[in-house]
């Protein structure tokens, strides 16, 4: 990560706008244990309050952390029920990095924030038929596909 | 623009920062050695 990702101009640019960035040691007293960390690197989105919204481990290129941490803070949003937020975190991740690997659960949580908001069931259908032709082998299409039968 | 992270190295001070700014945490923990 410092080698490749963290000297990455994007990488930067995107932080600064967007997080908080803390770095810890993998022992780190108490948080480590707290956030029952296991392995480097650990990467966990938390909200303004230190609440865990979303977590990776191992290492990412740039054109992957970016779009992991609009998921993080996508599913921020989500979970804090804050709806619209979370549609255009998401949607934004979508529009810039349609093939990354954080790109189909970003379709997932994009119609269900959709659906939570409307009560709409429409977005959660096209997010299977979008996550089945763009995603075929994503866990995220198989997680989805009940919701063909809408 | 300077060609680094600034990163905080205390979770409370960052978590407090997030709050002044309305931003979520990206938190690290990383390998030192």
């Amino acid at each position: 990560m410092d080698a490749v990702t963290y000297p990455n101009l994007d990488v930067i640019q995107f932080i600064r706008g967007h997080v908080v960035p803390v770095r810890l040691p993998f022992d780190a007293k108490p948080e480590a244990d707290n956030f029952n960390v296991k392995w480097t690197p650990t990467l966990i989105i938390l909200d303004h309050n230190g609440g865990e919204h979303h977590r990776t481990t191992g290492f990412l290129a740039p054109e992957e952390l970016v779009p992991m941490i609009s998921l993080g803070i996508g599913k921020t949003h989500f979970e804090r029920e804050e709806f619209t937020r979370a549609i255009t975190s998401l949607d934004t991740l979508l529009k810039d990095y349609p093939r990354s690997d954080s790109a189909p659960e970003a379709i997932y949580y994009g119609a269900v924030s959709r659906y939570k908001s409307t009560h709409n069931p429409q977005p959660l259908k096209e997010a299977y038929e979008k996550l089945r032709a763009e995603h075929p082998s994503s866990e995220w299409t198989k997680r989805a596909a009940p919701y063909r039968l809408l | 623009m300077e060609r680094k992270i600034e990163w905080e190295t205390n979770l409370s001070a960052a978590i407090s920062r997030a709050q002044g700014e309305s931003k979520p945490v990206l938190l690290d923990f990383h390998n030192p050695n």
